[in-house]
């Protein structure tokens, strides 16, 4: 197999943000970062922001108006009951049904959409690039053909990765 | 870092003329209507209770998790909770105008009404001021203990005073959860005798943590603005914005649980207790500026983190939520003992001299110690802290 991508393997957070911060000043592009865990920096700084919060919030938005709808309709054009005396249209009782159901909403379509734009359905096997990768290892990901591979290769070898390799 | 603060003399005597204009407030109320003079000393005490146990309970709850973030901070809700033996005294003031705010107290009255007399075992004159002295006791003892630690920490430093600390946080917070429960039926509920509410306590008790938490971060952020905490950053702004935000959560969906279901069920043993404040006149604007202050306001503007995030939208937010757990405790105290809405010079006096008394006495412990834990284990994670 061709080799596409190098890697950078490095077992501590601040050798990783080091090569990080090298790599961005000299204009090395980075394809991806693996991480065990969130680290700020790299969210803030890998150039690339995530659009799902727009995409929960419009989901929401929408699954509220739906809710609300859907509750006026069943409780007040279709078939009025009377609960106590209560008018029809109890906005106060159905709060609850429209929080409960607009979380449902969010939570299963954002997984849907997340599943979608990151190619993750089952059946569908996702290379693993490094296998430290999904252990505790910090691996920087670096596109042979977008950046000059000789480059990365050094900036990483002299911030402390413990291994580089082609992958 | 060692660094004590001094109070200024115009400080000083801005609080003491806070303090004279709320004794002229308080007698003016009294000589109109002793009942009005008393509901709003018990307001103002329960309101600056709240600030000072719900700041130890903050306190408390960053110690117990080993929060890192709010370490350099943790002097000032110590030093908030510094007011309790003082709102001890003003308490045990209110023992003289328990028979102007509680109609369970009048003997006479209480035989002629079944409900009353039933309840008489719990609800009596005797049996109420020992729970209060109870209560006072065990958070003034507490809150000895985990100051004097804390200062002890100071001088010694290492991990023993850090975990004995977090040991007492946690007797603290089990203890507080429980009294400040009863304290608030004591106080507040037991004012409409015949109602009750299940959630009452626990909703005030999460008022009380909330608008502590406002307080403690308009506190910081001021001594930020005269050049204390340099290092306070977007980060721990976060932080704070995120704590009043959480908080305001879980209040709104106290009182709109309470709320709704007493509206739903519409038994009138409970709405009794809604209708006056919906329905009464003037009532009705407070009652919906409550849950429009201190639920919609913060989570509105604090959701967002661009917001959350700036201290001039908190030093905007801070100021209107603090006027809002007024609002809150107005709208449960006023109507069950003067009745109609009033609302003037007595009840805003009163509570510009409580306030002036409350930053005396932060104020003064403040200055008491240093201003920095300066061998808190996690202090270098505070001044660091990136979130």
């Amino acid at each position: 197999m061709d080799s596409a991508y190098l890697l950078g393997v490095f077992d501590k957070e601040e050798t990783m943000l080091s090569a990080f911060r090298k790599m961005k000043e000299q204009e090395i592009e980075i394809e991806d970062v693996f991480t065990p865990y969130p680290v700020h920096e790299i969210l803030e700084n890998h150039g690339r922001k995530s659009r799902i919060t727009i995409v929960g919030w419009l989901y929401g938005f929408f699954a509220t108006i739906g809710v609300l709808a859907f509750l006026f309709y069943t409780a007040v054009i279709d078939w009025p009951l009377n609960y106590g005396g209560k008018p029809s249209n109890a906005f106060p009782s159905f709060l609850v049904i429209t929080i409960i159901l607009v979380i449902f909403s969010i939570t299963i379509l954002s997984l849907f959409t997340f599943s979608w734009r990151a190619n993750l359905w089952p059946s569908n096997k996702k290379p693993i690039y490094h296998p430290g990768a999904t252990d505790d290892k910090f691996v920087i990901m670096v596109n042979k053909e977008k950046a000059d591979a000789a480059r990365a290769s050094s900036v990483m070898k002299e911030t402390g990765a413990i291994e580089v390799i082609e992958k | 870092m060692e660094e004590r603060i001094k109070l200024s003399r115009i400080y000083i005597i801005a609080t003491l003329i806070m303090i004279v204009v709320g004794i002229a407030a308080l007698v003016m109320a009294f000589m109109g209507d002793p009942q009005r003079g008393w509901a709003n000393i018990l307001l103002n005490n329960v309101y600056f209770v709240s600030l000072a146990a719900g700041a130890l309970l903050f306190a408390s709850i960053q110690r117990v998790t080993h929060s890192g973030w709010s370490a350099g901070f943790i002097r000032v809700p110590e030093a908030m909770a510094g007011f309790l033996p003082v709102a001890a005294l003003l308490f045990l003031v209110m023992i003289f105008g328990a028979q102007s705010l509680y109609h369970w107290s009048h003997t006479h009255e209480v035989a002629n009404d079944p409900l009353l007399t039933h309840k008489a075992p719990y609800l009596n004159l005797p049996f109420w001021v020992v729970r209060m002295v109870v209560y006072f006791a065990l958070w003034i003892l507490m809150f000895v203990i985990i100051r004097r630690l804390s200062l002890k920490e100071d001088a010694v430093g290492g991990l023993d005073i850090f975990k004995k600390l977090e040991h007492r946080s946690k007797v603290f917070i089990f203890i507080v959860i429980i009294t400040f429960t009863f304290a608030m039926i004591d106080w507040i509920m037991s004012i409409d005798a015949h109602w009750y509410s299940t959630i009452f306590a626990i909703r005030n008790f999460v008022a009380a943590f909330h608008h502590a938490a406002i307080v403690i971060t308009f506190i910081v952020l001021l001594m930020n603005q005269k050049g204390h905490f340099p290092f306070l950053n977007k980060s721990h702004l976060g932080d704070f914005s995120r704590y009043i935000f959480m908080l305001c959560i879980i209040w709104g969906y106290f009182w709109f649980t309470e709320f709704m279901l007493i509206w739903y069920a519409n038994i009138p043993e409970e709405t009794t207790y809604f209708i006056p404040r919906i329905r009464g006149e003037g009532w009705r604007f407070f009652f919906f500026a409550n849950i429009a202050i201190n639920w919609f306001l913060p989570f509105v503007l604090l959701m967002p983190k661009a917001t959350a995030r700036n201290k001039t939208v908190l030093k905007i937010v801070i100021p209107i939520l603090i006027v809002g757990q007024f609002i809150d405790l107005y709208i449960q105290i006023f109507p069950g003992i003067v009745g109609d809405q009033v609302l003037g010079f007595q009840e805003i006096g009163t509570f510009v001299g409580y306030a002036g008394l409350f930053m005396l006495v932060t104020g003064w412990v403040l200055s008491r110690a240093g201003l920095y834990p300066t061998k808190h284990p996690y202090l270098d994670e505070c001044k660091n802290h990136h979130s």
